[in-house]
């Protein structure tokens, strides 16, 4: 694809996001604007040029049919993947609860972990609904990461492993870099840990070489799983 | 918009991201009004306008995700959706109708400018300050097509101009819009 000048990338964006680029140049840009980054960029800086514009309309409320329309079509499709399932929260979920009694006394076997209560357990499930990780609060400090096998397209695309704590309110939080091998690993937190304050679920993201830039998921999400009962120790 | 506002919605655009419906309905309560009329001025009939927020409601869960990597306010991105599904679905065949000429005046009222907090203050006061150092027929050009969506035909239709000089008011006008935003560090 041709590369863009400066002054030819701002003139495109500047209409694209005003709106007289259109049709197939439209088409054109925008498949530019997602290959280069940098025009990808200027594209946005316009788009947030002329933001202040729509606050100037005023509000009008839409019938609530286009919510229940939303709805619908949110539910409805299959999902294609992690981050777009609105199936994942609920049938994998669900089905994460209920495995991760005996997935959990199985690692607790094979890892011949102390007799100390684990103070929280989250199995991860995969999209096609394989148990890939476990995760166990050993000490207040000590989170344990069983690995169950490698991402080998996350190694092959020199990216990274990221896991995140999804809080009940806010924000996903990151964890921390997880080793892309098979086996126990141990990931040291602070004790109370604000980022384990009010977590509902743990999701493990493919991420750029040492992380997501952004400190917020980018994705895709391999695998993730429900927080299990938080005891109080 | 608040800064605190803008907070709120791109954590809740982050639990959509995760699968979270709660968060998706909260999200679409707290913008459906403006995107819907921000969709309406575009494509004028409501029920295309209940179709492109119905398209890109849809479409924003499906890539909330994305939202990280685009960086910037939520409500610039999610308008953004809006505007290109509304710029997609508009297929006006006849006249155009009720064009709001009044718009364009009132966008150099500084006045009527948005003042909620004071960065989306400044933002606002510097696109209203550039605006005013277009030529009037520039500026109109550029708030017809952006409010309405108006094609360069369109706008040369509704404004009585030849189509060549209708582009070349755009296109200097957003050269100077450009000068004016960089010199302020807005773009």
């Amino acid at each position: 694809m041709r590369k863009l000048g400066p002054d030819l990338a701002h003139r495109l964006a500047a209409e694209y996001a005003l709106g007289t680029l259109r049709g197939r140049a439209r088409a054109r840009f925008e498949a530019i604007a997602r290959a280069d980054a940098e025009v990808d960029a200027i594209r946005r800086q316009w788009e947030a040029a002329f933001a202040p514009f729509a606050e100037r309309v005023p509000e009008v409320e839409p019938p609530a049919r286009v919510w229940n329309r939303i709805e619908e079509r949110v539910t409805a499709g299959r999902p294609r993947g992690a981050w777009s399932s609105v199936g994942f929260w609920r049938s994998f979920g669900l089905l994460a609860s209920g495995v991760a009694t005996v997935l959990f006394a199985a690692f607790l076997y094979s890892a011949g972990a102390p007799r100390g209560e684990p103070a929280l357990v989250a199995v991860l499930i995969s999209p096609t609904n394989e148990a890939r990780m476990t995760l166990t609060l050993q000490a207040p400090d000590t989170l344990r990461i069983h690995n169950v096998r490698p991402w080998k397209t996350v190694e092959d695309a020199g990216r990274a492993l990221e896991l995140w704590a999804v809080p009940t309110e806010g924000a996903p939080r990151s964890l921390g870099l997880v080793a892309n091998a098979p086996g126990d690993f141990v990931m040291r937190l602070r004790p109370d840990d604000a980022r384990l304050q009010g977590v509902k679920a743990f999701a493990l993201s493919s991420e750029p070489a040492g992380g997501s830039p952004s400190k917020q998921p980018t994705g895709p999400v391999l695998c993730e799983g429900l927080a299990g009962p938080v005891k109080k120790s | 918009m608040t800064d605190a506002a803008q907070q709120r919605l791109a954590e809740l655009l982050s639990r959509t991201a995760m699968g979270d419906h709660a968060a998706f309905a909260d999200l679409y309560g707290a913008t459906r009004a403006k995107l819907f009329a921000v969709s309406l001025r575009i494509v004028r009939e409501r029920a295309l306008a209940e179709e492109a927020l119905q398209d890109s409601f849809v479409s924003i869960w499906h890539h909330a995700a994305d939202y990280a990597r685009a960086k910037g306010a939520p409500t610039t991105w999610m308008a953004a959706i809006v505007r290109n599904r509304s710029l997609d679905l508009v297929r006006r065949t006849r006249e155009l109708p009720d064009v709001d000429d009044s718009l364009a005046s009132q966008l150099v009222d500084e006045s009527a400018a948005p003042a909620r907090d004071a960065e989306a203050h400044d933002t606002a006061r510097t696109l209203v300050r550039c605006l005013g150092e277009l030529d009037p027929e520039q500026r109109q050009s550029i708030a017809l097509a952006f409010f309405h969506g108006l094609t360069h035909s369109e706008l040369a239709a509704h404004l009585g101009r030849p189509l060549g000089t209708v582009k070349t008011h755009v296109r200097r006008g957003l050269l100077k819009l450009r000068d004016c935003l960089m010199r302020a560090g807005h773009a």
